[in-house]
Formats: C-alpha cells, structure tokens, sequence
C-alpha cells in the first residue's frame, strides 16, 4: 500500500496546492488584467488592471482567483479564447510538422507511428478542442451583451463547462506525455472500428486511446452543457427591446449551432460510451457479428456532419454580422440569411452518409443521402450571394477585419464548390479518401471558420482590450494566411486529383511536387500565425488607447450596435463591470462630466434598439 | 438568478451574490470545484484503464481511489451551487415569470440532448435485430416476466401520482402536495428496487451477464443507461421532497417542481419506448 510512488505523487500534489494558494493571494496579477481593457477608459489607459471599484465594493475577486471564480460570461469568453489559441497553437504545429515531413515521399524526420499520431491528435484537436470553445469564447463573450441579458442563464453551469475543457485536453493528448506504457492514439480523428476496437496486430489495443477517447467524452458533456446555455439564454434572457424580429444574425447562428450540438453531441458521447465498453468490457457494440463496424460510422457521421455546421454557421454569422459594417450597408436579405441558417441546421442531419458512400452501402441510401447533400448547397449559396450582394456598391473599408471576411468569402465558394463534387456519388467514389477531400474541408474550416475568427478578433479587439491592434501587421497577417491557405489546400486538391490517398506518411515520388508546394503553403500559414501572435500580444499589452465608444465609426452609416453600445457605458466609468451600487453612480456621474459620450447617449439608445437587427 | 435592487430602485442582476468567496457578485468557487470533481472522475476511469489487466501502469488502488475522491469534490461542488443557486434565501430571491422560463428552456434542451444519449443505443439495437446474420441471438434470458410488467406499471403509476401532486402545488394544497411527492418518490425507489432485481435474476441466477453476445450489450446498455436515469431522477425529486419539507415552495413559486416533473416524465416514457422496443421487440 505505501507504495513510495503514490506517496511522493500525493506529496507533489498537496505543494502544488499549496503553491497555486500562494499563488491565489497575489493581488493585480499582470496576466489577469486582460478583460478590464476597457474599465480604465476614461483616463485613456487600456489595460491596467483596476480591480477596486469606489468604497472597495467590487463584483469579483483579484488576482488569479477571479480567473478561476469568475462566473462573468465575459471572462468565461476570454478563457476560452485563450484556451482555444493554445490548442490551435499545438494542433498547428502539429500540421506543419506533418507537412515538413511530406516534403519528401520517404519517412526521414520521424516514424510512420508517430506521423500517425499527429495526423489523429491534429484532427482532433483542431475539430473538437480547438473549433467549438473558440466559437464559444465569441458566443460568449458577445451573446449576452448582444440580447441585452444580464448574463448567460446558468452563470455557474458556463463556468463549469469551460473548467472541464483543460482536463479533456490532458486527458486526450495523455499519449504524448512521458508516461510509461502509454502510447498516443494512431486512429486518425474518425476513430473507424475495427481499427479502434484494438483488434488485429497493432497498437490500437493500447490504453491511450482510451484515454483519448474519455477526453473526448468529457469535452462533449461540457459542450452540451453550453449549448443548453446558449439556448436557455437566447430563448428566455432577451432584452425587452430584443424580439424574435430583431435578433442580430450572430445570435440566430449561435442559437442554430446549439440546437445542432444538442442533437450531435450526446449522441458521440454514447457512441464513444460504446466503444470504450468495446475495447474494455467485451460488448459487441461495433464488433463484426455484433453491431457491426458500420454502425461506428453512422453513429460518428450522424455527429461528424453536423459537427462542421457546428463550426461554420456562427463563423457565417460573424461574417453577416461584420460585412455590413465594413460596406456601409445593411446586410441584404436579413430574413433570407436567417433562414438558410436554419435550413442549413435542419439538413444537417440528412447528409451524414454520403461519407460513406465507399463503404457498400444500400444505393437507394446513397441516392437518398446524396440528393439532401446537394441540396445543402441551395441555402449556403443563398447566403454567399447575400453577402456579395451586401457589398456590392458599398463604401467598402478594407480593415483588416474586412480583409478576413472577404476572404472568408472567397475560401467557402472554393471549399462549398469542392464539396458539391463530394455529394455526387460517382464523382465521390474516385475523390473518396484522396487529398482532394482534405483539401475541401479545409477550405472551410481553416479558409472559412478561421478566417472568421480573425475577422472577429480583430474586429472586437477594441472591445475586449480597449486597445488597437496593429493594422500594418494585421494586414500582413491576412496575406500571409489567405496566400497560406490557397497555396497549401489548392495543392491538395490537385494531389487529390492524381490520386493521392489522404492520412499516408510517404508517398509515390510523382507527388513529391505538389507537396513540396503544400509544405511551403503551410509554412506561409506558420509565419503569419506567428505575426498574429506577436501583433495581438503587443497590441494587448502596448497599443494605443480606444478614444471613442464607437471605435469603427458605425454611426456614420447608422450601424452601431448593442455591444459598442455597452463599451460605450463601460468606458464611461472608472469601474469594471458588474454594476455594484456605487460603481453605477460614479458611471452615471462620468457620463455627465464627459460632454461628448453624453451627448451621443441619446443617439446610441435609438441606433442600438434598430439597427441591432444588421 | 440573484437580484439586488438598489437604493435607485434599479436592478442589477448579479449572479452569484451568495456564493463563496463572499462579497463579490460574479464569483464563485463552485462551479471550479464542481468541474475538478467532474473532470477527476474521468481521470479516475483513465487510471483505472492503465491500472488493469496486465497492462499495470498505475497501481491498481488509483482509479477508484481517485474516483472516490473526485465524486465527492463534485459533490461538494454541486451542493454548493445548487444550494447558493436556488435554495439559500429562497423567499427573499426574485422570483418572476422570466427567471422560470429560462429554467424550463434550459430543462427542455437537456431533454433535447437526453434524446440523442438514448438514440445511439436504440440505433445499435435496431442494427442487430433488423441483421439477420446477428439476430436470433443464442440466448436470450426470459424477457416479459411479471417483474418487467410490475416495475412498468410502478413508473407510469409514479409519473399520475407525480401530476397529482403537481396539480396539488398549483391550488396550493402544500399537504397533498408533499404527500403525493412521497408517494412517487416511494414508487420511484421501488422501480430502482425492481431493476435491481432483475439484473440479480439474470446475472447470478441465469448467468445473463454483459458479455453475453449482441442482445446482452443492447440489454444493459439501455437499461442500465435508463437506471442511472431514473436514479438521477429519484435523487432530483428527492431535493424537491427535501426543499418541500423545509417549507419551500408555493403555488407560485415551485419552478424546480415543475422541471423535475418534466425529468421525470421523459424517463417514464423512454422507458415505455424501452419495453416495447427491447423486451416485447426481442420475443416478438
């Protein structure tokens, strides 16, 4: 029992306890200043870290215990930005060391296994770690202060469903740290049965994909748990002011995406239930004779597909949220974007199986799976002609929150394009598990829904810091990407062309070109990652103040919004937020000393209540 | 949840005014608490995997110890919530028709959700029993005993006398009330009873257990995923009862009775849609 090692594991774990409660007490911790950008306005310091508001009532704590207390849906927001960013730091990397390696048709960096299990931790983390809690960060960050709600409807339960995504993350990529025995899943991100059953001769059988996939559950319960938030929060917290009618086009996206996780997520979480009592327990859930591997695969798709509308559609939103803004113009069609939504989020789950149109199963299936796939593209046409049609004759700004859109744009008509192939089944048994597919995804996904979030962190940085980023490095960023991006994916979907299968770690010499191609794409994407990094950081920690509560200059064109709106409010006090008795009067009372903020207050109470539907 | 309403007369939602560390309106070590225990009950299951068989990783004690210990962190976690949340000054804490409906969204969704849980099971069900290369199974135990059809009548019966009691709370009859509660939350006791005695019939007493072939891992799947559901439920009418005793609730407030009843409700009709799926469509 008094095993040596379980008492020195216990012993580390009490001192780091005891250093974390340490650690607690500091107060003004420099890193933790980070959501309070904006309260320090007036005197035109963006990020000081003021903490105590007048007569020491504040609305949280300091130090790193507001961190991890915080129940304030905004540094719930900022949480999940800073966690999404650090596994799409990890996940990236992951992605350019596999394209490093492909730089030549032999294995000379590393092993076959290893390139294996990049590949499965690349997907997975970019899918499912990094693509949905940094939707969320947006979400939750702007939904609350967009419907005009005091808060998320759960507080805690928001709390609690970030506070479980670090853990899935140890718990999925326990495989790459040092511990004896286990090795990291080598399943690829689909996690296909028998593969992943562990049967056969490989390492499969291994308890790192065990441990993979109880992360992945536990990163499912917490985004459930959000989705139910969400909708509870859109449903029943709206503003007086904020109807159905009114409801702005990023709400309607995020409303649609949890109702798509509600029905998406649970249904992986029993399926990775199952195949763990596979692996473990002797069921026959996906075994041959038993449910049968394919059934693996209905139940994984019937997620899977959902899973990239879950990622694109509050990505569409920002970007029907942001171009109008950029155009001088209101976003055309309003109703007709909302609706495609919705359709989009119905059809949804009609089109998981033509990922399986390989597989042998019953044609009149594919027919049936393949006319519901083509048909997806009605509704997301009809939002890309909405958005061109929204700039058109515009007085376009080309910010760099702009540029991303734009390209936003131009990168989902090549990912939708490559994707109506997909849904034709003759044309997709020849593409079927070729780099042409990869290169479609992602298209969508780095070209679409990253796209889409640069747009958006660039175009909120002001509201979150209170500072400006850097435009010059900004813009350098959007070509280094959007040049990354179609160098990188155009190759791929080339390579696909000539038969290229997808997940291989070497290759026929005949493609060594087009990867070489690939390769230097990414390290393209690589550079203006890092010039992104750079530009935010020192932004955050150096730029120059906001000077105005309308920092895009909306009100020209009549855009201005709810949540420039609250900045305004904010920057108008000396306090942080959370409205303690007298950090309201002293807002009250720098209003009225400000001459200029107060006489815009009028205008903003009209412009945000109608023009909030944009 | 909380309202403060200040000297204005104006109303600052703050959420977490009770919580502690106190004096603050937006924190809370909940819901951190909660989720080490949430996410400490994975790792437990992790370590239990790398622990067993011959792998042998970890000593064998660290899973469940480690479990032990991250269900009672999330525990602790969820009292504390759940008690700042909706129980703690419960008279004094807004109460209006808004707050309710949030509460009522936020239980359909989770239904929503609950959906998809039992749906994958369901699937892998009508896999095997439209396969005819899997179905019929060898050994199937003896499905459509008097006990399935005694423990199915307790759980509709529980889901009446739960309306009843729902209906009492709405004319304020808080006696009735709490005395049809008892009743359900007896009859809901009893079904777990019930469960738990057919599984001892099969496990020991015909040797059905969880590896026994394709309908075996369709049986527990479902039914043991529909027991930990009617637990989690008793356990939530339990609170109800609880709270009810201590002299909460009323004709208007009672917004936690009404969600409970909605819980339980569901798990009353998925399992209807299990008997007749899995027990009467395995003989049928």
């Amino acid at each position: 029992m008094a095993d040596p090692q379980v008492v020195s594991t216990l012993t580390a774990g009490l001192f780091l306890l005891v250093v974390v409660g340490w650690l607690a007490r500091i107060e003004n911790w420099r890193v933790v200043s980070v959501g309070d950008g904006a309260g320090g306005g007036t005197a035109g310091d963006g990020a000081t870290g003021e903490q105590t508001g007048v007569g020491g009532e504040t609305a949280k704590p300091s130090g790193l215990v507001r961190w991890l207390t915080t129940v304030d849906h905004k540094d719930i927001g900022l949480l999940y930005g800073v966690y999404s960013v650090a596994i799409f730091g990890w996940a990236g990397g992951a992605a350019l060391l596999m394209r490093l390696e492909l730089l030549d048709p032999e294995m000379s960096l590393f092993s076959a296994s290893f390139y294996n299990s990049l590949l499965t931790s690349h997907g997975i983390a970019m899918l499912i770690l990094f693509g949905t809690p940094i939707l969320a960060a947006f979400s939750n960050y702007l939904v609350p202060l967009l419907i005009d709600a005091d808060d998320m409807a759960f507080p805690r339960i928001n709390a609690i469903a970030f506070w479980l995504l670090p853990p899935s993350a140890v718990l999925v990529f326990a495989g790459f740290l040092p511990l004896e025995g286990v090795i990291p899943a080598q399943t690829a991100w689909t996690m296909y049965t028998p593969l992943s059953e562990g049967v056969g001769a490989g390492t499969q059988g291994n308890v790192g994909v065990d441990l993979m996939l109880l992360g992945l559950h536990l990163s499912g319960v917490s985004v459930t748990m959000g989705a139910i938030n969400f909708i509870a929060t859109i449903v029943a917290e709206r503003g007086d002011a904020v109807t159905w009618a009114n409801l702005d086009i990023f709400s309607w996206t995020v409303l649609t995406q949890s109702g798509l996780i509600l029905f998406a997520f649970p249904l992986l979480g029993s399926a990775i239930v199952m195949l763990l009592l596979d692996r473990n327990f002797g069921t026959t859930f996906f075994t041959v004779g038993g449910g049968d591997p394919i059934l693996w695969q209905h139940l994984f798709w019937f997620w899977g597909h959902p899973e990239v509308y879950i990622l694109i559609l509050p990505a569409m939103g920002i970007v029907s949220y942001l171009l109008p803004r950029f155009s001088g113009r209101k976003l055309f069609g309003f109703k007709f974007v909302v609706y495609s939504t919705l359709a989009i989020g119905v059809l949804s789950f009609g089109v998981w199986a033509h990922h399986m149109f390989a597989t042998g199963i019953d044609p009149r299936l594919r027919a049936s799976f393949m006319t519901v796939s083509l048909a997806i593209a009605v509704p997301t046409a009809v939002k890309t002609f909405n958005w061109i049609t929204t700039m058109w004759n515009g007085r376009l700004r080309l910010r760099t929150p702009m540029l991303f859109s734009v390209g936003f744009v131009s990168n989902v008509v090549i990912g939708g394009v490559t994707g109506v192939f997909l849904a034709s089944i003759p044309v997709d048994l020849v593409l079927h598990d070729t780099y042409y597919v990869v290169g479609h995804f992602h298209y969508f996904l780095m070209g679409g829904t990253v796209f889409a979030v640069f747009a958006g962190i660039y175009y909120w940085f002001p509201l979150y810091t209170g500072r400006w980023y850097q435009e010059r490095l900004g813009v350098v960023h959007f070509w280094l990407t959007m040049a990354g991006v179609n160098v990188t994916f155009f190759a791929m979907v080339l390579l696909g062309y000539g038969g290229m299968p997808r997940r291989y770690a070497s290759y026929l010499p005949q493609f060594a070109t087009l990867h070489q191609v690939a390769t230097v794409g990414a390290v393209l994407l690589t550079v203006g990652q890092l010039v992104w990094l750079f530009n935010v950081v020192q932004s955050y920690l150096e730029g120059p103040a906001v000077e105005s509560g309308d920092p895009w200059n909306l009100e020209r064109d009549d855009l201005y919004t709810m949540e420039w709106a609250w900045f305004r409010r904010r920057r108008g006090s000396a306090l942080t937020d959370g409205g303690t008795v007298s950090g309201d009067d002293s807002q009250r009372e720098t209003k009225e000393a400000s001459g200029d903020d107060s006489q815009r207050e009028t205008k903003e109470a009209s412009t945000a209540t109608s023009e909030r539907r944009q | 949840m909380a309202t403060e309403t200040d000297e204005h007369g104006e109303d600052h939602h703050l959420p977490a005014v009770e919580d502690w560390p106190r004096g603050f309106g937006e924190a809370s070590w909940w819901p951190f608490v909660t989720a080490l225990g949430a996410a400490g009950i994975y790792v437990g299951a992790a370590l239990f995997l790398m622990g067993r068989g011959d792998t042998d990783i970890v000593p064998s004690i660290a899973g469940p110890a480690v479990t032990v210990g991250s269900v009672a962190a999330f525990l602790v976690g969820l009292y504390g919530w759940l008690y700042h949340a909706f129980v703690a000054n419960f008279w004094e804490r807004g109460a209006d028709e808004h707050g309710a409906n949030k509460l009522r969204w936020g239980m359909i969704a989770f239904l929503g959700s609950e959906v998809a849980t039992f749906s994958a099971g369901f699937t892998y069900f009508f896999f095997i029993r439209s396969n005819p290369g899997a179905w019929p199974p060898g050994n199937l135990p003896h499905l459509l005993s008097s006990l399935v059809l005694a423990n199915t009548g307790i759980l509709i019966v529980s889901s009446l006398t739960l309306h009843k009691a729902h209906g009492e709370i709405r004319k304020g009859k808080m006696g009735r009330f709490k005395a049809w509660l008892a009743v359900t939350l007896l009859l809901g006791i009893a079904f777990v009873g019930g469960q738990v005695l057919e599984y001892y019939e099969f496990i020991v007493e015909s040797g059905f257990t969880l590896t026994d072939g394709v309908f075996a891992s369709a049986f527990y799947g479902l039914t043991g995923l529909h027991g930990l559901h009617v637990s989690m439920g008793a356990v939530l009418l339990g609170i109800v009862f609880v709270r009810s005793l201590r002299g909460q609730y009323s004709a208007e407030r009672h917004v936690s009775v009404t969600t409970a009843s909605m819980y339980w409700h569901f798990v009353d009709a998925i399992w209807i849609l299990l008997v007749v799926v899995l027990y009467v469509g395995a003989v049928v």
